[in-house]
């Protein structure tokens, strides 16, 4: 399959931290409230950015708040403290306008839907005319193709897991966004889930935070990794990726990324001994 | 497969067994009168259900009945369905809808009857009733799978920008289907009740007058017959709601 059929657009070419910020926080903070007199810190001021074609990781042990991130990010929480703008306006606006892509640790499939109406939701949702042609590429693209017609129910934890980003990626977003999409699947299944998502990512360029636990999936697919640490979540480190495009699986056996995924488990280390649950 | 299939006929075989324990059980009890003179024989009940010159009898009370239970279904139907979205969509309702539903239902059928009697008349009452019953489980039912989205689709839907009438279409109700449809097969046995105590109130024909004329003439085994019949239609309008809800909570579970 041609990369052309799927972005018929030039890819952007990637700029990090330097581009127009599509994601951007200002120190940003956020409250739970327990009960009446109780509250918990999740996140507390956090300011990054996410420039415009850029692969951003933020990892961080369970309950440093890098969910609570994304979630603001995607217009599901609001922030306590602080600003926070998507592609220059609200999430919620961003939302609204059907720009964003999202895929979470649920694959979140609809059991009452078909692979393929799976994957076409998005159209519905953004009242636009179906694509059937582009809806077929992106089933193949993901390594679906023959199971269009097959329900959620009937494929494996990968599979769903492979609809669900195929399903994200349908509206070329602007933004897209990955709440540990691989965190329920096995080592292998996981490890061969990245270098797909890599392949893909990098024939389509698209403004991509993930959220993840996993160094090794952090150091494999982004171009800049924040390491968060947590009880409040706040950001402790960040590292720039400097591996090319598109990325051999090779890579993850080279001594550069050793070193970097030593130096990032390192960061971590500290709070996980004293944060993690 | 094959084990599946095995379980499947030993649960057959089983419940042969227990219905055939009960019949010849029921017929001993019968046959030596240990329950007294208001428990016939099986047989004697089975021969007045053959009995040539009552078929047309039995024929008009099943064909009223049904006809007031199926009428009452769908009304009760619509209108439970109805108020459930009513107050779904327009949440500032809801507290409404949930507290007449409640006092609705609170009120014993065997109060309203006279009340439903002089509104609709008593060709009508049955429906009434059987609506009534239905209206009442449809409603929860409806109103309790309406909210029963997976939060994860929730969350998916508001990050895709889903309004609130796609959230409805695509999310809610699809979530709900599977809830409505054991709501519906739970909805059979009280709509039947709620038919066959409408009839008791003098309805022209039913199974429900059936008994009460019988009763009152002492016609045991007719009595029984017409319970028999009762059952009957239950039990077929309990086996397709089951076989809805079976394929509804398989294709939207």
């Amino acid at each position: 399959m041609s990369v052309a059929s799927i972005q018929p657009t030039a890819p952007e070419p990637i700029i990090g931290t330097a581009g127009i910020p599509a994601i951007n926080l200002d120190r940003v903070g956020k409250n739970f409230r327990l009960d009446a007199r109780r509250e918990v810190k999740a996140v507390s001021d956090v300011s990054m950015n996410v420039g415009k074609g850029a692969f951003v990781a933020i990892l961080g042990p369970s309950g440093c708040g890098k969910s609570t991130i994304l979630r603001m990010i995607a217009s599901l929480d609001e922030p306590t403290k602080g600003t926070l703008s998507v592609l220059g306006t609200t999430p919620a606006d961003c939302a609204a306008n059907h720009r964003m892509g999202i895929a979470f640790q649920d694959h979140a499939l609809l059991p009452w839907l078909t692979i393929f109406d799976n994957v076409a939701l998005p159209y519905r949702l953004a009242h636009l005319k179906a694509d059937p042609g582009r809806v077929a590429q992106l089933i193949d693209l993901v390594g679906l193709a023959g199971f269009e017609k097959a329900r959620p129910k009937q494929l494996s934890g990968g599979m769903r897991q492979r609809a669900a980003i195929a399903r994200a990626l349908l509206l070329n977003p602007d933004v897209l966004l990955l709440d540990e999409p691989f965190g329920a699947l096995d080592a292998v299944t996981r490890r061969q889930m990245n270098v797909e998502l890599q392949r893909i990512w990098s024939e389509q360029r698209t403004t991509t935070l993930l959220v993840t636990h996993s160094v090794d999936e952090a150091v494999f697919l982004a171009d800049r990794v924040i390491v968060m640490s947590g009880r409040p979540g706040h950001i402790i480190r960040e590292v720039a990726i400097p591996f090319e495009r598109p990325r051999h699986p090779d890579v993850m056996r080279t001594v550069e990324f050793h070193h970097l995924v030593n130096e990032l488990t390192e960061a971590l280390h500290p709070t996980e001994g004293t944060g993690a649950p | 497969m094959n084990s599946g299939d095995g379980s499947m006929a030993k649960n057959l075989l089983t419940g042969a067994v227990g219905v055939i324990l009960f019949l010849v059980l029921w017929q001993v009890i019968g046959a030596y009168r240990l329950a007294g003179m208001g428990w016939p024989t099986l047989t004697s009940v089975l021969d007045v259900l053959a009995t040539p010159s009552r078929f047309g009898t039995f024929q008009r009370a099943v064909t009223a009945t049904v006809r007031s239970v199926l009428l009452g279904y769908v009304a009760g139907f619509v209108m439970g369905f109805g108020f459930a979205l009513l107050g779904h969509l327009w949440p500032r309702l809801k507290v409404g809808t949930d507290q007449t539903t409640a006092v609705i239902h609170a009120i014993p059928a065997i109060a309203l009857a006279p009340l439903l009697i002089v509104f609709f008349g008593l060709a009508a009452t049955p429906i009434a009733i059987c609506a009534l019953n239905v209206f009442f489980l449809v409603y929860n039912a409806t109103s309790s799978g309406l909210l029963s989205v997976n939060n994860t689709h929730g969350d998916l839907f508001t990050a895709y920008g889903a309004n609130r009438y796609d959230r409805f279409r695509w999310l809610e109700l699809p979530a709900a289907l599977p809830s409505i449809a054991a709501g519906l097969k739970l909805a059979v046995p009280a709509a039947l009740i709620g038919t066959i105590l409408g009839e008791w109130f003098g309805a022209p024909q039913g199974v429900g007058l059936l008994m009460v004329a019988a009763m009152q003439n002492f016609q045991i085994p007719m009595l029984w017959s017409a319970v028999l019949l009762s059952v009957a239609i239950s039990l077929s309008m309990m086996a397709l709601t089951s076989l809805i809800e079976h394929y509804v909570s398989h294709r939207f579970g």
